[in-house]
């Protein structure tokens, strides 16, 4: 994966409505394919423009864990060390390979609980042109 | 004034975002999205014990509520739902008849709208290409917050052969995606009854915010 990243800053110093750090990104078709080795999701759809075809897919695909894992590096890298609790995702599109990407985030609630402050967040996948790929929200504790 | 005629809430089963959300998204952005008030128009349902005006009162936010119903012809929002439109369409259907809840829902009082018609298969336009175009609709969503490119400019063309009025609304299934697009109206609107008339006979206009919303967020 070829990403662009800023040097990552405290989620902490964020409030409702500020916006996460983005995280720039193109996925290449070896690196789809190595993921679902390590993830052990092997299937064709996943690994070539062919065995997408053969699943009537316009080629290959990356799996939606890959984008939930890009979900939760947006959000690690806005609150290295925090403690992501929860990830929700809704795959309007396929992620597809050579595609440049931006992965972005919104506070949406912040709440201080015990020992640190509760995060809420929208999370979104989109093409650089503006095309939804994945829309989710993510919920990260951060000790204080 | 200004409606945001589309929004789902965590009641649909695809939203992940609270009614709460939305209001205080709307009131700390007002500067982005000066929205007066939403419409939440939840997927295949309609729940008549939900009560906001608690919640209209303390954000002084207009929160009426419609449903979006699957049809032949696609989706459909439903403006002005009552207890006979409820007792005569199965709102979980997705196979409803397009032509008759379109006529139906005018006679029971209320308007049913397509919403994203540019959009493949569930949009109106694709349906219109193959079959009779449905008698009997005042009003489309001609921009939609969630299209891709290409889908909201299909729908001029639709408009403009069929004579439909255009509205907006942004389909927001995210808190932060809450008024981007949405649609002025000339006359105030303060409850569901209102908003039925307008949309049959008043003035109005599909107005969008996505681009100022961009800029904002760099």
């Amino acid at each position: 994966m070829t990403s662009q990243r800023d040097e990552p800053a405290s989620i902490a110093d964020l409030d409702f409505g500020d916006d996460l750090r983005p995280l720039r990104l193109t996925l290449e078709p070896e690196q789809i394919a190595e993921y679902v080795h390590s993830a052990n999701q092997v299937a064709p759809r996943f690994l070539s423009d062919e065995g997408g075809q053969q699943d009537g897919l316009p080629g290959q695909i990356a799996p939606g864990n890959l984008s939930l894992a890009i979900f939760s590096r947006l959000l690690e890298q806005a609150a290295p060390g925090a403690q992501v609790q929860k990830i929700s995702a809704t795959f309007r599109a396929f992620v597809r390979p050579a595609v440049a990407m931006i992965a972005s985030g919104v506070v949406t609630d912040v709440e201080d609980r015990d020992g640190g402050k509760l995060f809420e967040c929208d999370l979104m996948l989109e093409t650089e042109i503006g095309d939804r790929l994945v829309t989710g929200t993510g919920t990260v504790f951060v000790a204080l | 004034m200004i409606l945001d005629l589309h929004a789902h809430t965590d009641a649909s089963d695809d939203s992940r975002a609270p009614i709460e959300g939305y209001l205080k998204w709307l009131r700390k952005k007002r500067d982005l999205v000066p929205i007066d008030g939403i419409v939440l128009t939840e997927h295949r349902q309609w729940n008549p014990d939900v009560d906001y005006r608690d919640l209209e009162d303390r954000y002084e936010i207009v929160i009426l509520r419609g449903a979006e119903v699957e049809t032949d012809y696609g989706h459909i929002l439903l403006y002005g739902v009552n207890d006979e439109m409820t007792a005569r369409f199965d709102f979980s259907d997705v196979h409803l008849d397009a032509q008759t809840v379109v006529s139906e829902v005018e006679k029971l009082g209320g308007i049913a709208a397509p919403c994203h018609p540019g959009r493949p298969t569930i949009g109106l336009c694709e349906h219109y290409e193959h079959k009779a175009p449905l008698e009997g609709v005042l009003a489309v969503e001609a921009l939609n917050g969630g299209s891709r490119r290409g889908e909201n400019e299909r729908v001029g063309q639709l408009m403009g052969a069929f004579g439909y009025k255009g509205f907006g609304g942004s389909d927001a299934h995210l808190v932060s995606l809450i008024g981007i697009c949405a649609t002025e109206f000339e006359r105030d609107i303060r409850d569901v009854d209102d908003l039925v008339r307008e949309l049959r006979e008043g003035s109005y206009r599909a107005v969008d915010f996505r681009e100022q919303v961009r800029a904002a967020r760099g």
